[in-house]
């Protein structure tokens, strides 16, 4: 059979499985080890294994469970509520200034955790119900809620960054460095928007009455302004050794998650039900993402060894005759029509191995190029029909935010993300200066 | 005609070093075989990881690999020979010297016979040196180093302290940069350079635990037997050429970047101190030799290899 | 439907649930060992296992979770159509896109038989260092499977006794309900 015909065969089957609902790593493992008995040849049926053991050597994998962990235990036991309850005091007066002040909850809780999960509960949980109250614009509440929360992916530590870092075969340390300008590029032009917005329309998002204010003495204030010492704090304790060398990776994540747990108990929240709820929810997404992921090494494996990685390669490269940025942005477009359907674990796994490999031949830096990935998976959190946020904000939102509200509410935070994605096209260096600052590379 | 035989082969290495060490020969090996057989090439990892890779060859999964006996854990007596046998060789025509006139070859091929798999042929690559983080001047300042090596050179440099780590060869320069490892002693200096373990490390100790690397070709038996004789004839001399081609890159490369190499500062563990663990490897000869008949021949005839060249002199040993 | 294949249900998700409740504390197991790892690093003797034992608990944490993980109905699905389905009419689709996952285990479940045999027949060991045999971790691997088949099977049955109308029982043997919990 041609290359090309296997390559599309795959692909089309998989996402005809993926359509029927079936389980997304079942349908791909499934396509995958049927590939491999029809058209492998002899001992095909190691290709689905051997991907267990490939996994099992890649050590950043043990990272993920750690900050899944961190990001249960930060949620469930709602140490972010002084925090919010910080930005809801400073930034009250401002129109819009609560959804600002989400947005800047967003950053630190990225910077606490490897996921956008943890931020879309505590958005949920915390956020939501206050905005909702204040009578905020509900498009406005569920687009700051779901757009905050996928910064958790960009803004070190990322998981994403992790698994890009293993596949790219780049340092995990210098991905994490690049994502901070960037993350906090897009956290800024999200709150210039919510600002310009609701200064041209004050309805979307109402002041806090002057008689509330008053009731708030400026010691309050600065008391909460310490709040905002604690995530900074477990930025540190987590980042300082890695960054400096001290500990490795895998270590600085236990390391992470300890000092959340440590956190939690200090302000007596560590619960019997957060412990639980925390446990159990990391084990579900852990194997969420290791089963597609396995599933995802084999399907890429059996898909490199029929031929087919090359025909994609020789496609872009050879067939299509395009210039390198012509190349390069072809595959963003594609990465993000992907990135409506697919699951980003999937897409990270199955197609990103044949763009970093292109990325990589047609020279642009591998480290850069991790951002505008990080970025595009960002995008498919939040675009229809599948995406991450959308599932999770439709599962926690009250039922007034109905299917078409969330669907139209990302709009305009998809459009800042694109946007994100342009600058950091034309100019690499926002994402590249902070890693050669402390790399020198 | 009809349509073309097709391998699959893997090497242990990855794609950097690969370019080098074994793309050449294969590109060769297609040009001339004109269509009657292909080897598609992939690299370390790429199809099955590198532990599972013997296993993927014996059943068929992958027709042909590059590797040592070492790094793929494969199930023969030979096994710890493969890579870097500690201090059992000090030049790399040691060697095609050793398999093909001291009589290794036969050894080889009737080892892996016996698990269904063809031995094609031995070659070397380059001498194993420390590439590391803080400088080694002394046998002490090894005391603790998580080095990733390979498993015998492992299991004899836990003598000195050392904690040897197994990794992903693709992971190397990750695990250098996250702290995971403070060293790498896996190669020459030619190599540290073309992989860019050189941006992560900053020296290098001239003394060397084995003087080359013996790594080999290898198919599924299955599949070398249906070959027709003139392709598996191209096939063998294709991958000689690729050694032939890795003793001169190595021999230039590893002088040539001690002298003119801008990135690794070098330094000496003095001759007296070194002998220290050349009498541990005498040593560990000797434990090797006692766990089975086939083990015992191959360390007799490296001893014996050895002490000619010692009774030989120069150019063959100058102490 | 028939006693026994109830008896099945029940059986095989009690059993399953306990694995995985059992699988869920090796998160703790990992973050012991890898806080060991570091104290022993900084006290200047590294130990030499410590990274493979993490990285072997791993697997055991994730695959042997697996079918609890299926319980708790975390595996995300593509939900485009899906999503829009009646209870029933999923069930009806479930019912023959199951045995795609179950094809997928069961080819997995033969490559591993393969391997730990072979990892029996050779003495197989991790090329490391330390060189822990490997046919311990291989037969934790193969079990995985196993019960994962037998966990897809128990939903194979649970959607036939959606059509026909009969309830097993809502949430599968101890699976709290975890809906928006999880993603
Ligand atoms: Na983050
Ligand atoms: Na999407």
């Amino acid at each position: 059979m041609e290359y090309e015909t296997i390559a599309i065969l795959m692909f089309s089957t998989m996402m005809l499985m993926m359509l029927t609902g079936q389980r997304v790593f079942g349908a791909i493992g499934f396509v995958a080890v049927v590939a491999a008995l029809v058209l492998w040849g002899p001992g095909a049926q190691q290709m689905g294994f051997s991907a267990v053991m490939k996994l099992m050597k890649w050590n950043a994998m043990l990272t993920l469970p750690m900050f899944i962990f961190m990001g249960y235990v930060m949620s469930e036991s709602r140490l972010a509520e002084d925090l919010y309850k910080m930005f809801h005091v400073w930034f009250g007066p401002v129109p819009g200034g609560l959804a600002i002040g989400t947005i800047l909850l967003m950053v630190l809780i990225s910077a606490m955790n490897g996921l956008s999960v943890a931020g879309m509960a505590i958005g949920a949980t915390v956020a939501l119900p206050e905005l909702v109250r204040r009578g905020y614009d509900k498009p406005m509440i569920s687009g700051v809620i779901q757009a905050g929360s996928s910064l958790g992916i960009l803004i070190p530590p990322s998981v994403v960054l992790v698994l890009y870092a293993m596949i790219a075969r780049q340092p995990v340390s210098q991905l994490w460095l690049a994502g901070i300008v960037p993350g906090l590029l897009m956290a800024a032009l999200f709150i210039a928007y919510i600002a310009i917005r609701c200064r041209i329309n004050p309805a979307l998002g109402p002041v806090i009455s002057a008689e509330e204010r008053a009731t708030i003495t400026l010691g309050e204030k600065i008391r909460l302004l310490r709040a905002g010492l604690l995530p900074l704090g477990i930025f540190a304790v987590m980042m300082v050794p890695f960054v400096a060398g001290w500990a490795s990776l895998t270590e600085s994540a236990v390391i992470g998650a300890l000092a959340t747990v440590a956190a939690a108990v200090v302000k007596g929240r560590f619960t019997k039900q957060v412990f639980e709820v925390a446990t159990r929810s990391t084990l579900a997404i852990t194997c969420m993402f290791m089963l597609i992921i396995l599933a995802a090494l084999s399907f890429g494996a059996v898909f490199d060894g029929l031929g087919a990685g090359r025909a994609i390669e020789a496609f872009f490269i050879d067939e299509l005759g395009l210039e390198r940025w012509e190349i390069l942005i072809l595959m963003q477009l594609s990465f993000l029509i992907m990135g409506m359907f697919l699951d980003d674990t999937a897409m990270l796994v199955i197609v990103a191995p044949l763009y970093v490999s292109l990325a990589s031949a047609l020279e642009f830096d591998l480290i850069w190029y991790g951002i505008l990935y990080t970025i595009t998976c960002q995008i498919a959190y939040l675009t229809p029909p599948f995406g991450y946020n959308l599932f999770l904000m439709r599962a926690m939102a009250p039922p007034d935010f109905t299917l078409p509200v969330i669907y139209r509410s990302v709009i305009p935070f998809v459009l800042l993300m694109l946007l994100t994605l342009v600058i950091l096209m034309m100019f690499p260096q926002l994402a590249l200066w902070l890693p050669q600052l402390i790399y020198g590379t | 005609q009809d349509a073309p035989i097709k391998w699959r082969m893997q090497t242990y290495a990855g794609s950097a070093l690969g370019e080098q060490v074994v793309k050449p020969a294969v590109d060769m090996f297609n040009r001339i075989a004109a269509g009657q057989m292909e080897i598609e090439l992939f690299y370390a990892d790429q199809l099955v990881p590198t532990a599972e890779l013997f296993r993927a060859m014996q059943s068929g999964t992958i027709d042909c690999v590059q590797s040592d006996d070492d790094s793929m854990a494969s199930p023969t007596e030979v096994t710890v020979f493969g890579g870097y046998f500690p201090l059992g060789l000090r030049y790399s025509l040691d060697v095609p010297a050793l398999f093909n006139k001291y009589g290794l070859k036969a050894i080889w091929e009737e080892e892996y016979a016996k698990v269904g798999v063809k031995h094609i042929s031995a070659g070397a690559w380059d001498p194993c040196h420390f590439a590391t983080k803080d400088p080694i001047n002394s046998l002490a300042d090894l005391q603790g180093k998580r080095v990733f090596t390979f498993p015998t050179a492992g299991r004899f440099l836990t003598r000195f302290g050392v904690v040897p780590v197994t990794l992903p060869w693709e992971d190397i320069e990750v695990a250098m940069q996250t702290g995971e490892l403070d060293g790498i002693a896996w190669s020459g200096i030619t190599e540290v350079y073309t992989v860019g373990w050189s941006n992560v490390t900053n020296y290098f100790l001239t003394n060397n635990i084995s003087g080359a690397w013996i790594g080999h070709f290898f198919a599924n038996m299955d599949r070398w037997n249906e070959l027709p004789p003139h392709l598996q004839e191209l096939v063998a001399v294709c991958f000689e050429q690729s050694h032939y081609y890795r003793q001169h890159w190595y021999w230039a490369g590893e002088a040539d970047l001690r002298v003119n190499g801008p990135k690794l500062q070098l330094t000496t563990i003095p001759d007296a101190e070194w002998a220290t663990v050349e009498t541990a490897a005498q040593e560990f000869w000797d434990e090797i030799a006692a766990e089975s008949e086939t083990k015992a021949k191959v360390v007799a005839i490296i001893k014996q290899y050895n002490d000619v060249q010692v009774k030989a002199g120069r150019p063959y040993r100058y102490t | 439907m028939h006693p026994a294949l109830i008896r099945y249900v029940r059986v095989t998700e009690a059993v399953n649930y306990r694995v995985g409740r059992f699988a869920m504390y090796l998160l703790f197991v990992m973050m012991a060992i890898l806080l060991w790892s570091s104290v022993t690093k900084v006290f200047k003797v590294p130990a030499l296992w410590t990274l493979e034992m993490a990285q072997f608990t791993l697997v055991a944490y994730y695959l042997l979770g697996a079918p609890y993980s299926l319980q708790l109905g975390s595996n995300v699905r593509m939900d485009l159509l899906y999503g829009r389905m009646s209870a029933r009419r999923r069930a009806g689709w479930d019912v023959f896109t199951v045995f795609a996952l179950m094809f997928y285990l069961a080819v997995m479940l033969w490559g591993a038989i393969d391997s730990t045999v072979y990892s029996f027949a050779t003495g197989e060991r991790n090329p490391s260092a330390w060189r822990p045999y490997l046919w311990p971790l291989k037969l934790v691997i193969c079990l995985a499977f196993v019960l994962m088949l037998l966990q897809a099977v128990a939903h194979l049955i649970r959607d036939i006794a959606i059509l026909r109308g009969i309830d097993l029982g809502g949430e599968p043997a101890g699976a709290e309900k975890v809906a928006g919990e999880v993603a």
